[in-house]
């Protein structure tokens, strides 16, 4: 049956540390981290900062780069271009993922902001999941040009229509964060491909430059590959950058139809 | 020391970082049938090409006419004539057929009504020789890096590259003088790695992060530039950081150039568009090095906008919201993100941010990287080459103009690969590696693991940040340089005094930031020792006491060591390649820069 | 622990390259039980008022018996079909997957040929 608790070494401790706030701390705000110290063979723990939020930016990602600057240099995330076009620090911020940067601590409504790795992913250290599946799926719906007719001097053409048509999927930049909210990925993770996959497959099958839309459907015609998806829409609730991914899937899905009926 | 082990690899070539350039190389390398291998730090899409925005520079010709030579002209004046000609000459000839190539992978370019790409005006692109501000920059929207780093790493995949992601590169495995591989540390599982190669490429970026406020990412340590430094290799015209105009005030992210392409303007406290009195024929897109000077320079006089006065307006009000849309998505987002601003309502604050190294390491339009040797200012370094941001090739000169930059990553990314094709043999046997050519690298990780000094690396990297920052700005002065270089020795003095608290090998992030902040502060000391050196104004070295140009004695190459020891700094010169590569056409020869 | 490379895990068996059929007969089974639950519901109350003798000879009525089956029918294939997709999210064992999607069947279309002899019985059996 579906595993609806953790495994027992992935159950959270209760008691983590508590880092309290400096002396003469404006606006304090407290977070809860999810810790894991992947050296100990611990479980995991919550810990809480206390954080004075008047020295830090607005931003969830501001109050992690400031613990771990001034308070526990050990706080451990992936981070990097802090402006939500590069998708490494998606993470579970107050119950939602989300990509750190571009999500502003006060408009988290917890009275605690709990920070944890993006969900039901195997965890390499505190916020650090590991997503080499997730990867492999995104390349597994071959995320690039097929053709065969021989490449023109120049460009292929391509109709304003046609590109816009692109609009709303090439945006992706692989956070995760809608996979990962996905319920029906949590369980069938290393069957179903989950919304980012499909939203390039589809994205590819859409262009009109691609000479192998049909192979891509047959490709990505499967039980569970495709029809895992029961229009949850978490994905969409979620996608940090506004997209679509729901839709996508039921347009992959709207194709099929149209080949038989 | 603790006893490390290395797991050892052999490839044909080793490519170093998976930008824009690093892709490039890694898929021609691969197409050439040579073994390749792909180290890098983060995952190939989260690389920093990711976010560049205006689009890439080719004369392609498709919004009226346009030629490569016009191109060329442009990006040498661009340059400030520090460019080398005969590689300037390579890149613009060579801008079409790589966007061609681009497309044809797939990257979704903004198309124009017959289906062409489209192509958009950028700062200090001009037709016919400086006519008149032309539209060359083929765009995505203003997602083209993240456009075209998508495409590649998926085109990556249909070829055979092989992937080592999240592989943090320790230092060059140098051999009396030839490269023969690098070595890396894996951070998922704590496993150190030795990667032998007949031929590693640098593909590691620039160091924004050596300053308090970029555009760049905070991966953007120019990690190449370290290992470069350590191998004993010089760095060449460190001195020339680019400042862009428009980087949010705040937070510094970018607004990209391409707003002002599309029709947006700057305007001071007084309302004024006060780009047509510094550069009455392109105002606006003028290039970038010179909209910072002004904006820098009204700040001064008093007006800057904002309650404290001390940045200015970028209005894109006036423009149609479709177009907006279309056309400018992602800024829109960023404003409204980051400053709060609704691009259609009100402008966007911005202020000149520090965004890109002209500088890096040297090389030859092959991409093979150079160093002096004796009289020789050429002498190719075996089994290494450098591409990209981290590479000065140089195209770029004093001042890199908007939307070379892509271009610079894929056309010298080939140029890589290509030679790679021409010099390497696939499989070719490889001497065997001695652990005297890793002892150091060992050691260097081993002591930073270790450190336990008194000062904490995030405290350190800040005071480098704020001397970068207040010393070496867009307007420089002989007194606020020296004051720079004082304080970037202090800074160099205190490294054995770091201070490391995570003593895993597992995601080790406190260590990975040391390891990254020993990279910047090398690149920093010569940033701000060339500058200080450089007693002139050229491009983006705005010197106030020596506010020209001057020729005679500066039209040269700075090139600087590092002595990892002891934190001195080596200055020698090579002269600027004044010539072309071919002789189809004449070079230009240095005139004064007015737009 | 498995070395299997993470390229063969995403792929996995490949496509079946089925499942259009299967998820349209879903919708298209859906779309006929609208009126078809309609008319059920409607001749549940009106059946509840009547004795026996008219209930059965209502139900002989050959509109009456017909659309009776097919509501039987239709709701079989899709309470199957549904709790089909429920037990593939949830079992992961092949095994008791395997059992649990037996027994559904089995299960689902005994009910289900049940409920259909007894109206055939009742309609052609005249009472």
């Amino acid at each position: 049956m579906v595993q609806l608790t953790l495994p027992k070494n992935s159950k959270i401790k209760p008691t983590g540390k508590h880092f309290p706030a400096p002396a003469g701390a404006s606006k304090v705000r407290t977070f809860k981290i999810y810790r894991y110290d992947p050296d100990s063979g611990e479980n995991p723990r919550w810990d809480t900062y206390d954080v004075d939020t008047a020295q830090c930016g607005p931003m969830v990602l501001d109050i992690l780069i400031h613990i771990k600057n001034t308070v526990d240099p050990t706080l451990t995330f992936r981070r990097s271009c802090r402006e939500g076009i590069c998708g490494s620090c998606a993470m579970n911020i107050d119950g939602r993922n989300a990509l750190a940067c571009i999500q502003g601590h006060e408009e988290c409504s917890g009275a605690k902001v709990s920070i944890s790795p993006l969900p039901h992913m195997p965890v390499v250290k505190d916020l650090v999941p590991d997503l080499t599946l997730f990867y492999a799926q995104y390349a597994s719906v071959e995320p690039w040009l097929h053709t065969e007719t021989p490449e023109p001097q120049k460009e292929w053409k391509q109709s304003p229509q046609d590109r816009e048509k692109l609009d709303g999927l090439y945006e992706c930049i692989l956070c995760a964060c809608c996979s990962t909210s996905c319920p029906s990925y949590w369980w069938n993770q290393e069957k179903y491909l989950g919304p980012a996959a499909l939203l390039h497959a589809y994205r590819w099958i859409i262009d009109s430059r691609d000479e192998a839309t049909g192979e891509r459907l047959d490709e990505l015609e499967d039980p569970f590959k495709l029809y895992r998806c029961h229009t949850i829409m978490n994905c969409t609730q979620v996608c940090p950058k506004g997209l679509n991914p729901a839709k996508a899937i039921a347009e992959i899905k709207k194709m099929l139809v149209e080949r038989v009926v | 020391m603790a006893a490390y082990e290395f797991i050892d690899h052999k490839f044909d070539v080793v490519v170093v970082g998976a930008g824009g350039s690093g892709l490039r190389a890694a898929l021609g390398c691969a197409q050439a049938g040579l073994k390749t291998a792909c180290v890098t730090k983060v995952f190939p899409t989260r690389s920093h090409t990711v976010a560049a925005q205006g689009g890439i520079s080719a004369s392609l010709g498709n919004m009226g006419e346009d030629d490569w030579r016009w191109h060329m002209y442009d990006t040498v004046k661009g340059s400030d004539w520090l460019g080398d000609q005969d590689a300037i000459e390579y890149l613009c000839r060579n801008a079409p057929a790589a966007v061609y190539e681009l497309e044809h992978w797939g990257v979704p370019f903004s198309r124009t009504a017959d289906g062409k790409i489209y192509q958009r005006a950028f700062g200090g692109m001009t037709k016919n020789y400086g006519e008149a501000p032309i539209q060359r920059t083929c765009a995505a929207a203003d997602r083209t890096g993240h456009a075209m780093l998508h495409t590649m790493y998926g085109q990556s995949l249909a070829h055979e590259t092989e992937f080592f992601i999240e592989y943090f590169a320790l230092d060059l495995i140098m051999d009396d003088g030839v490269c023969r591989g690098v070595t890396a540390w894996k951070l998922d599982d704590g496993t150190l790695h030795r990667f032998q190669a007949q031929l590693v490429i640098l593909a590691t970026g620039g160091y924004g992060r050596a300053y308090f406020s970029a555009t760049s990412a905070h991966t953007c340590t120019g990690d190449g530039g370290g290992m470069a430094l350590r191998a004993g290799l010089p760095l060449q015209d460190m001195e020339f950081v680019q400042f862009h105009p428009t980087g949010i005030y705040g937070s510094g992210c970018l607004i990209t150039e391409g707003a002002r392409g599309e029709g947006g303007y700057l305007t001071n406290s007084e309302g004024e568009r006060f780009m047509e009195r510094y550069a009455p024929t392109v105002k606006d897109l003028a290039p970038r090095d010179m909209v910072s000077r002004a904006m820098t320079m009204e700040i001064r006089e008093g007006r800057g906008v904002g309650p404290k006065k001390d940045h200015i307006f970028l209005h894109l009000d006036h423009l149609d919201p479709k177009i907006l849309h279309e056309r400018l998505p992602g800024i829109s987002e960023s404003a409204k993100i980051f400053a709060g601003v609704d691009v259609t309502k009100e402008p966007i604050p911005v202020l000149p941010t520090v965004h890109y190294n002209m500088g890096g390491i040297p090389t030859n339009f092959y991409s093979e990287v150079v160093t002096k040797a004796g009289k020789d200012p050429d002498k190719v370094v075996p089994g290494l080459m450098a591409v990209g941001e981290a590479a000065c090739v140089s195209v770029h000169g004093a001042n890199r103009l908007g939307s070379n930059s892509l271009i610079d990553l894929v056309v010298f990314g080939r140029s890589a690969a290509l030679r790679a094709a021409d010099t390497v043999k696939a499989g070719a046997t490889q001497p065997e590696l001695k652990p005297a050519m890793t002892d150091g690298h060992l050691a260097r990780l081993d002591r930073f693991r270790n450190a336990g000094g008194g000062v904490s690396t995030a405290a350190l990297r800040l005071e480098m940040q704020m001397a970068m920052q207040e010393d070496a700005a867009v307007y420089r002065t002989s007194d606020a340089l020296a004051s720079g270089v004082k304080r970037m020795e202090a800074v160099n003095a205190r490294r054995p005094d770091l201070k490391v608290t995570d003593r895993s090998m597992i995601w080790n992030s406190d260590l990975m930031e040391t390891l990254e902040l020993d990279n910047l502060i090398g690149q920093a000391v010569v940033t701000v020792v060339g500058a200080h050196n450089r007693t002139e104004s050229r491009g983006a070295h705005a010197h106030e006491d020596f506010p020209e140009r001057n020729d005679k004695t500066w039209m040269k190459h700075t090139l600087a060591w590092f002595d990892d020891k002891t934190g001195k700094v080596k200055i020698d010169y090579r002269p600027v390649h004044d010539y072309t590569m071919t002789d189809e056409i004449a070079p230009f020869p240095p005139k004064a820069r007015v737009y | 622990m498995s070395y299997r490379t993470p390229l063969s895990q995403a792929r996995g068996l490949g496509s079946a390259k089925h499942g259009v059929g299967h998820w349209l007969s879903e919708r298209v089974a859906a779309i006929a039980l609208v009126p078809l639950v309609l008319w059920g519901a409607y001749s549940v109350i009106l059946l509840a008022r009547m004795d026996y003798y008219e209930a059965a000879s209502w139900i002989a009525e050959p509109l009456n018996a017909t659309l009776m089956i097919l509501t039987i029918f239709v709701a079989t294939t899709h309470m199957i079909s549904g709790v089909r997709v429920v037990i593939e999210d949830y079992v992961y064992s092949n095994l008791s997957k395997a059992a649990a999607l037996l027994l559904n069947l089995f299960i689902g279309w005994l009910a289900g040929a049940l409920a259909i002899f007894s109206i055939l019985k009742v309609a052609l059996g005249g009472a």
